[in-house]
């Protein structure tokens, strides 16, 4: 049965609503029975919580209400999904999410839940049941693809956004791939799901640049898994939005493994981030570097949790984490916590962590070539960005961000 | 018309309360290089600093004026604009903005629009080989790992591009070697004989005498507890070189009994 376009829009979460959707928009590649499973996880599990909010974090992941939420458009053009490039050379496939399992069932199931299992995440159980969006991309093996495969969400109208992006990198092929999330009316909701799989020698950038308007919410779980001697460049920019929540996950799953994770953001106005780093070493001779930049203004609010995980199978494992926050107004405000949990003997472990505000000096030096203090302030807070900005792939993005980032800085509002 | 050069009188400045600068008079004509110098801590880049503006060194009183304009009350981006250049005892590094932008900023925010990009580039590579600098340093970020000799010539770098009216330089030559050392004076040398009208003035902080070999300074200051004890020609550099600065020491402590 087929909605009609006057019909109520469903609002909340619950079983009437998915039944609604899946209805709308047929099976997809998640089995409704899985799909069903997640509802319940959502609603049964904890939001859980990796820091403990500061005094000043006015979002509770606990206390969102969703009895408003519009978790599918009725009309079916709920969402946008740009994908490019339109027609993918030999051996890459670009593919709507939905019709991944029924036009490349093999290549699909190969991947599909490798790297993700939501089973123990609340607000990626929600992303499983809805999902509406999202793209599969694989690259057959040996394949190696120069040109940036785009990827880019966006919610429209009144319903959400849950896209499931699933990137499946065959044995040496290399390949980037830039999802951006964009858009957004206020109070639009994304909540969405990136699982990534390298197989051996294979070599993926994947980036991300979420810059959603200032009044959404965004939830993000990404997962990535390494075979043997594979590489992944992670980089992760959050701009926008008004509440924006990542949570990263890398399995080095084995031997030759290498990751390298970057994170940026800047909170600014009301803004909050809440950001999560995972490296998990599982065998030896993995590599891992985690670079995080964050910055705060105006009443922007921001939390960093970061993990390197070595288990005791993981001998010879070599990890680096760094975590560098700024703060540029009395009231915004960063926490991080860094961690290292390590079960192996012979393991290289590093990690380093700052918090403080621009250097008297450092403005000094710059005024005194004729820089004004404003301008100084600008300069060197977007040069505490850039050892992060030059880890993305790409000058053309690489510029987009410095952009971004000047733009925020542009426009705080100045501390008294 | 308004009275040329440097000029500061009765300069009295204080560091978290402590006086540091006990009154302080001293006259830079354009094209004149005056150097100063003293024992550590009399309080020399203190001076530096206060002409400056740097927040950290507090005016107590005094004058100051830059070609008749008073600078004690201007930012010290104004006063930079006013034509007035630090090289840095100790220069700060700033991690993620390169020597190109940076000089290139400071180009543009002390002389707007002068110079197109690529007249900028010509004139910044002319620079680093007259400073015998590669050109390797202008992507990597600013003081950001450099050696101490680079980044003293980095000063000179700037100093240069920037073609202040007025120039200290605190302990350039401390760190350089001696090519760099002969580059820096041919340097000043050539600013300070520029055009009459455009001929730039130095106060040269240094401990050794070295220098002055390479630029020869019409007058030399010894400073010694926040004033400057004795005035005379280059000859003082070789009675401090030889004699140190006891003699000094003890009319200090005369003149205060
Ligand atoms: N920012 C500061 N905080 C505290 N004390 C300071 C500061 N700057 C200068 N001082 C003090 O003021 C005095 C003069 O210091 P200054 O740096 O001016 O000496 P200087 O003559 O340049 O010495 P040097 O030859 O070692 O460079 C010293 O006692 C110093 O400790
Ligand atoms: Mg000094």
């Amino acid at each position: 049965m087929a909605l009609l376009s006057n019909e109520p829009i469903a609002r909340g979460i619950s079983e009437a609503a998915l039944a609604a959707s899946i209805e709308r928009s047929g099976e997809g590649s998640i089995p409704v029975r899985a799909r069903y499973e997640a509802l319940a996880r959502f609603a049964a599990l904890p939001a859980s919580e990796f820091a403990r909010p500061g005094r000043s974090w006015k979002h509770d992941l606990a206390k969102l209400d969703f009895s408003a939420l519009v978790p599918f458009d009725p009309q079916g053009h709920a969402a946008h999904n740009g994908i490019a490039p339109a027609l993918p050379p030999a051996g890459v496939t670009v593919e709507p999410f939905s019709r991944a399992r029924a036009d490349h069932r093999a290549a699909f199931e190969a991947a599909f839940g490798r790297a993700l299992d939501a089973g123990d995440d609340k607000f990626a159980s929600l992303a499983v049941a809805f999902q509406n969006q999202g793209t599969f991309v694989d690259l057959a093996a040996g394949v190696q693809l120069d040109v940036p495969i785009v990827l880019s969400y966006e919610a429209r109208g009144d319903a959400a956004c849950f896209p499931y992006t699933l990137v499946h990198v065959g044995v040496g092929a290399r390949a980037t791939v830039l999802e951006r999330l964009e858009g957004g009316p206020a109070g639009a909701f994304y909540c969405g799901l990136t699982e990534i799989v390298v197989e051996e020698r294979g070599r993926l950038a994947y980036a991300v640049v979420q810059r959603t308007g200032s009044q959404a919410r965004t939830i993000f779980t990404r997962r990535a898994s390494l075979a043997a001697d594979a590489t992944l460049e992670l980089a992760v920019a959050e701009l926008g939005g008004e509440h924006a929540v990542s949570r990263i996950r890398v399995a080095e799953n084995a031997a030759g493994s290498s990751a390298a994770l970057t994170a940026l953001f800047f909170s600014d106005g009301r803004q909050h981030v809440d950001l999560a780093t995972e490296i998990v070493h599982v065998m030896g001779n993995t590599q891992s570097q985690t670079h995080v930049r964050s910055a705060g203004t105006d009443h922007g609010q921001g939390r960093y949790f970061g993990n390197i995980k070595i288990l005791a199978s993981a001998h010879g494992a070599d990890a680096l984490l760094r975590d560098n926050a700024l703060l540029l107004s009395p009231d915004a405000h960063i926490d991080s916590v860094p961690a290292l949990e390590i079960a192996a003997n012979d393991v290289k472990a590093f990690h380093g962590a700052t918090v403080g505000a621009i250097s008297e000096d450092e403005l000094f030096y710059a005024q005194s070539r004729g820089i004004t203090r404003a301008d100084a302030e600008r300069m060197i807070a977007l040069g505490f960005f850039e050892p992060a900005v030059v880890r993305f792939p790409g000058e053309g993005l690489r510029d987009e961000l410095r952009a971004s980032l000047a733009a925020k800085l542009s426009q705080r509002i100045a501390p008294a | 018309m308004t009275q040329r050069g440097l000029r500061i009188s009765g300069l009295r400045a204080a560091v978290e309360g402590k006086e540091i600068l006990k009154g302080i008079d001293l006259q830079l004509e354009p094209g004149s290089i005056h150097a100063l110098m003293g024992p550590n801590g009399s309080g020399k880049s203190t001076l530096a600093f206060s002409l400056t503006g740097h927040p950290s060194y507090e005016v107590t009183a005094g004058s100051a004026t830059l070609d008749g304009l008073d600078i004690l009350g201007l930012a010290p981006d104004k006063r930079a604009k006013a034509g007035l250049f630090l090289s840095f005892q100790y220069p700060a590094a700033i991690p993620g903005v390169s020597v190109a932008n940076f000089v290139r900023a400071a180009r543009q925010a002390v002389r707007p629009d002068d110079l197109p990009p690529a007249k900028f580039r010509q004139l910044i590579y002319s620079q680093l080989d007259a400073l015998d600098m590669d050109h390797a340093l202008l992507p990597r970020y600013l003081n950001d790992g450099f050696s101490g000799g680079e980044k003293k010539r980095l000063e000179m770098l700037q100093l240069a591009m920037l073609q202040p009216k007025y120039a200290i330089l605190d302990e350039t030559d401390s760190g350089l070697d001696v090519d760099a050392l002969r580059a820096v004076g041919s340097s000043v040398n050539a600013q300070r004989a520029t055009a009459q009208d455009d001929a730039a003035g130095f106060l040269i902080i240094t401990h050794y005498p070295r220098i002055l070999q390479y630029v020869r300074p019409d007058a030399v200051h010894i400073m010694i507890d926040g004033r400057i004890v004795q005035s005379g020609g280059p000859e003082l550099a070789d009675v401090i070189e030889r004699d140190g600065y006891d003699a000094f020491r003890e009319e200090v402590a005369g003149g205060v009994a």
